[in-house]
Formats: structure tokens, sequence, C-alpha cells
């Protein structure tokens, strides 16, 4: 029972963190490089997420779609004006470059909202107990929407001439290219699809918890982890990544203490890509 | 021949006095400013504490900038994040010392942070004063660098201990945070329980900045508390009690006073706080130095971090004043001169200077306590505030 339990607890986490890590993974398809400011986008979510809920009083899930759309506007911005010029230089300083404009965000997002520990407005409800598995009714929402949200991502994907595009310029840019699909805007395209996910992925965890300028910092190391391990590029890759961490992290408890937790992302890095050396899925993005 | 009344006397005795008290205010204006570091938690789990603190300490340095500084020369305040962090607040303390050449380091506040900081004020001879708890602090080798004003992990475990014995506890379940205060506490919890006849029945050390504790909670429950002591920050605190209610445990809760702020209460329904108690050490909410603090900030009721902010920014005035100069090692050999000792009591550092003018020995008593310290930089004693919550709010529970 004390398995179960974890792995149900595993797998709510890992749905959580696939959202923002299909984000991670989708930018460094279509542009190749790891864009760590996706942190900030998930600060910048979860607190237009809060503005929605607290000070106009949407319900959560609408306030879920301005966290959304509130990150893909900044991640277009962003990658417009801060990270294209960097890109030319190469993987590494877009990468850095990626880092300062994470921490300038961060920062902004703390000058206007300040450092305090803020919370939506929503009721917290108690566990349900299912044959003696406790689940959280929030998680298993919070589940469901990480689910909805990964599902139309995968139909925009397969079944659109812009979703098209996009895994186009992800698996052969040149041969794209010459098809006359236009990078630029597959990029900006691809950037407002990611940041957004990172939005709502801010939002998700912190309906769960709480929120402060640091929610997407926190978690950004466990995000890269599901990543890479599910193959850094592959779009299905980040989700079963995500779960494997999620789940990974969880069973660790029966043999290490909590303490140690964070580590088992990492050792699930270094057994990954010592057999796959492009993680579970590779990198084919779809 | 103009004729001397008593208005043309007080006039004359007025200007003379202006003049007189001249070369004392240029003089403070003209000097080299000497610069002091300040290093608290902007951001991070501390972010609610260090900005109250920071604003503690340039109350005390404005107003002894006012009356004219120090050694004639003015106070100013180079000031840094720690970030809660300690790869980051090694990085700003190198900063302050070795750019700033500061003499001396105020306001570390996580244990963890003090730990990485101490090594590099003590070996640069740069005074550190803190409000770190862990015992591990003061026993470091910092030669006599560092002295701080909260009391040490044992003094407050037991304290705790002793306030859950006094509701009934028998079966103490611990959940805390990985900190250097984390096995520590555990260790003096069980001293002070075992005697009594309670134990603690659980203990887990969980990760900070994880967005769910549910797990740690199942295995904490496992040894059946009939109390739940946790030993976290605000940030794991808070999804902590959140869990707890989600998992319907309703039994009462014991947190740290620094874990559950009414900012963070202000997060979560009223509901999901019921049977929570906080305790801190108390400011000496009867001294003079605490209704000087008091005015000084603005806020009515200083809780123990502005107090201790408040004495280190007034030790260090005087400090300076006493060794008649700043540097990091007449801080180490003079701060006991001027807080313990049969000098005049003196409550504030503007007028401890004015007693150290008149070439008397002083001894300054804080809005935190009494500011007596061993040889290792602890503080004697101190009482305890306990504070529960009610529908949401913290209230005045009692004071040890």
């Amino acid at each position: 029972m004390e398995v179960l339990q974890l792995i149900v607890n595993g797998l709510m986490a890992g749905t959580i963190l696939a959202v923002p890590a299909i984000g991670l993974t989708a930018i460094f398809a279509v542009l190749r490089f790891t864009n760590f400011a996706l942190a900030s986008h998930m600060t910048i979510g979860a607190f237009a997420g809060f503005v929605a809920n607290v000070t106009f009083g949407l319900p959560a899930v609408a306030a879920l779609g301005f966290a959304f759309v509130i990150a893909g506007l900044v991640g277009v911005l962003s990658d417009e004006f801060v990270l294209k010029p960097f890109r030319r230089a190469g993987f590494i300083t877009t990468a850095i470059g990626s880092i300062a404009l994470t921490i300038a965000l961060e920062n902004i997002v703390r000058f206007i909202f300040g450092n305090q520990l803020r919370g939506y407005d929503l009721p917290i409800l108690r566990d349900w107990n299912i044959h003696g598995i406790r689940v959280s009714p929030q998680q298993v929402e919070n589940f469901v929407v990480a689910v909805i949200v990964m599902a139309a991502l995968f139909a925009f994907l397969s079944f659109t001439r812009v979703g098209k595009s996009m895994r186009a310029v992800a698996d052969n840019p040149m041969l794209a290219a010459i098809k006359g699909i236009n990078a630029n805007v597959v990029a900006r395209l691809v950037s407002f699809v990611a940041m957004g996910l990172a939005g709502l992925g801010g939002m998700l965890i912190g309906l769960d918890t709480t929120i402060d300028p640091l929610i997407g910092f926190k978690t950004i190391l466990q995000i890269f982890a599901a990543a890479v391990v599910g193959g850094l590029g592959s779009i299905p890759g980040a989700v079963v990544g995500a779960l494997v961490v999620g789940v990974g992290e969880e069973l660790s408890l029966l043999v290490l203490t909590p303490a140690y937790r964070t580590a088992v992302g990492f050792i699930a890095i270094l057994v990954v890509l010592t057999f796959r050396p492009r993680g579970i899925l590779g990198q084919r993005a779809y | 021949m103009r004729k001397t009344t008593r208005r043309t006397i007080l006039k004359t005795a007025a200007a003379a006095a202006t003049v007189a008290a001249l070369p004392i205010n240029a003089n403070a204006q003209s000097g080299e400013p000497i610069r002091i570091g300040i290093l608290t938690p902007l951001t991070g789990a501390g972010g609610n504490d260090g900005p109250r603190m920071l604003k503690a300490m340039t109350a005390v340095f404005d107003e002894v900038n006012k009356q004219g500084g120090v050694l004639g020369r003015r106070i100013e305040t180079v000031v840094e994040d720690d970030q809660t962090n300690p790869e980051a607040a090694v990085r700003a303390a190198r900063k302050l010392i070795e750019v700033n050449k500061v003499p001396m380091i105020l306001g570390t506040w996580a244990s963890a942070v003090t730990a990485a900081v101490a090594p590099v004020c003590w070996e640069s001879k740069t005074f550190l004063m803190t409000v770190s708890g862990a015992d591990s602090i003061t026993l470091l080798p910092h030669q006599g660098f560092l002295i701080r004003t909260q009391p040490t992990s044992k003094l407050q475990a037991t304290a705790h201990g002793e306030f859950m014995l006094s509701q009934g506890a028998k079966r103490v379940g611990i959940i805390g945070i990985q900190a250097p205060f984390a096995l520590p506490n555990k260790e003096h919890l069980e001293n002070t329980l075992k005697p009594k006849g309670a134990e603690v029945v659980s203990h887990v050390i969980y990760e900070k900045d994880k967005p769910t504790y549910r797990s740690e909670i199942d295995q904490m429950m496992r040894g059946k508390p009939d109390y739940i002591y946790t030993n976290g920050y605000a940030p794991d605190t808070v999804v902590l009690l959140r869990d707890l209610y989600r998992a319907g445990i309703d039994m009462p809760k014991f947190a740290q006073s620094y874990a559950v702020p009414q900012a963070t209460l202000d997060t979560i329904p009223p509901e999901v706080s019921t049977k929570v108690y906080t305790g801190q050490p108390s400011a000496d909410i009867e001294s003079p130095a605490y209704k000087l603090a008091a005015d000084r900030t603005g806020d009515k009721e200083p809780d123990g971090y502005v107090s201790q902010a408040t004495d280190w920014a007034s030790m260090a005035v005087l400090t300076i004043a006493k060794a008649k100069e700043a540097s990091g090692v007449a801080m180490k050999d003079n701060v006991r001169k001027i807080c313990q000792g049969s000098g005049q009591k003196v409550y504030s550092a503007v007028e401890g200077l004015k007693v150290l003018a008149e070439g008397k020995e002083i001894n300054y008593e804080g809005a935190s306590g009494p500011c007596d310290f061993t040889d290792i930089g602890d503080i004697l004693g101190c009482r305890f505030r306990y504070m529960h919550v009610v529908k949401g709010k913290l209230e005045f529970l009692k004071l040890v």
C-alpha cells in the first residue's frame, strides 16, 4: 500500500512537472538551446494567474488561461529582444544569456509584487481516501488540467498545419526552410507556446502550494532533469522524463531519507545518459 | 551703549552653544565615513524578517548620524542581500569585505548562511553579528569574531519542549527542514521530553523548495504522534500545514515564529492553521531600549529580530566609540566592554555615546535582552514568547 501511495504521489507531481518540461524541450527542439529563462516565465505565469484570480476574481481555470497568455507573450518579447541576438554567438552564450534574463525578470516580479508568500483564492479541501490511498482533490484537478493541456498540444502538433511546421523546423531546419516555412514565425510561435506552458506550470504548482518570486527558480533543476532524462528535444520524452523523475523521487523514500530527494533526479540523468546518451526517447521532437 | 537684557543673554548663550556644537557636526561631516556591512536576507525564506531588521539598523545609524556620528565620522551602511542562500551570501560577504572594506557585517539570519559566511569573516578579521541559532555556529573556531543575540538551539529547543509538555504532549513527531539545527534540536527535545515521561516518536528531515511533503508526512505519522513539532522556514512550513490539513491531521502543531508569520497565515484559509502554536525568543518588552526601538522603527511591537538588529547597530556604534577605531579586531576586543559589567546602564547608542564622552564606563542593555555574552559569543539567557493562531490570526498566549 505504501508503494502504491508513493507512486500516486509521484504521478501527480510528475504530471505537473511535465507541463513546463514540454516547454523547455520544445524550445530546445526548435531553437537549439536550453532556455533557463523558463524559470522566470513560470513565476510570471503564477503571478499573472494570481492577479486574475485574486485581483479580478476570476475562477482558477480562467486564471490558468491568463497565466498561459501573459507568460507566452512575455516569452515572445524576451526571446525577440534579448535572446535572439545571443543566438548568433552560439548555444552556450544563449543559455548563459537566458540565466541572466531569468534573474532580471524574476527581480521585476519581485519589484512589483514584493517578496512575501501569496496564495490563490481557493478553498483547501481534505484528501479523498480511496481504498487506503489518499488523493488531494486539488492535485486531481491539476492532474486533469495538465493532461488536457498536453493532449491539446499533441493534437496541435499532429493535426494543424502550424504544428506540423514547428515539428518540421525541429526535425530538419534546412529542409523546412527549402519548403518555405518561415523559421522566424515558428520561433515566435514556439516561444509563445513553450513559455505559456511554463506560466501554466508555475500556476499549477502555486495552486497546490503558495507563490513567491522564486517559484520557478526552485523547480527549474527538476524540470531540466525531466527534459534531459526523457531526451532533450523530445516532447513525449519530456512527459516520460517528468514521470520518471516524479515517481523516482517518491519511490526513493523507500530506501533514502527525504533529505536526499533531489539527488534522485540527477542520479536518473547519470543512469539514463550512461545507457541512452540521447535520453529515454531520443531527441526526435515528436 | 546697548543695555544688557535677559533676552540678549539668552540669545548670546544660544549662539555660543551653537558655535560650540559646530566643530562636532562639522567634524562629523568632514571625516571619512565608517562603512558597516549589512547582510540580511532580503529574499528567500528569510525575506520576511531581513527587510525589517535592515530598517531597525538603519534607524539606529540615522539617529547617531543626526547627533554628529561616532569619532566625528558618519556611519554609512553597505547593504547586500544574502538571499537566504549560503553561496550567494559568501559572494556578498566577500564583496563587503574585499571591495567595501567593512570592519564588520551585521545581519545573517539562516544558520546555513552564517556557517558559510563566518569563516570568510574570521579569516579577514571582520566582526560578525547574527541571529542564527544552531549550536554549531558559536562552536566554530571564530577566534572571537562572532557574537549572536539569538539563543542557541539548546536553549530554544528546551523551551519548546517545555511548552509542548505544558500542553500535554506525550508523543512528539518532528518534521523539519535539512539545516544545521535539525539534529541538535531533535536531541535537545528528546532530553527535555524524556525525563517528563514524553518522547520523540518520529523524526523526518525534508528538503527545502518542494511543492509537496505528503510522503514525508506519511513517514512521520507512522510513529503515531499526538503533537507535531515543525522545524522549518516559512515557505516550506506553509506547504506542510496545507498538506497536514489535507491529510486530515488536526492535532496541535508547534512552529518557530519565523516559520509562521502573519503574512504567511494570510495566504491560507483559517481552518488550515487551527491548533498552530508558535514560539520565539522574546524581546525584552519592559526595557527602555525596546520602547525606543518601537518609536524609532514606528513598529508598535518590535519582534525579536527587529530588537536584535537594533542591538547590533547600537553595540557596533558604542564599541567603535569605546575602542576609538572601527576595525574587526577592535570590535572583538571591546564589544563586551560596552555591554556587560558594572558600567552605567544605557539603552541606546546616542545615550551611550554621551556617557562614553564623559569618560564613564557603560553597560548597554538592549531591546532584545541584557546583551551579555559568553566567551564563545552566546547570550546567557532570554525569555520566550508564545502565540497561538485563532481564526487565522496570531494571538499572544504567554511569556515564559
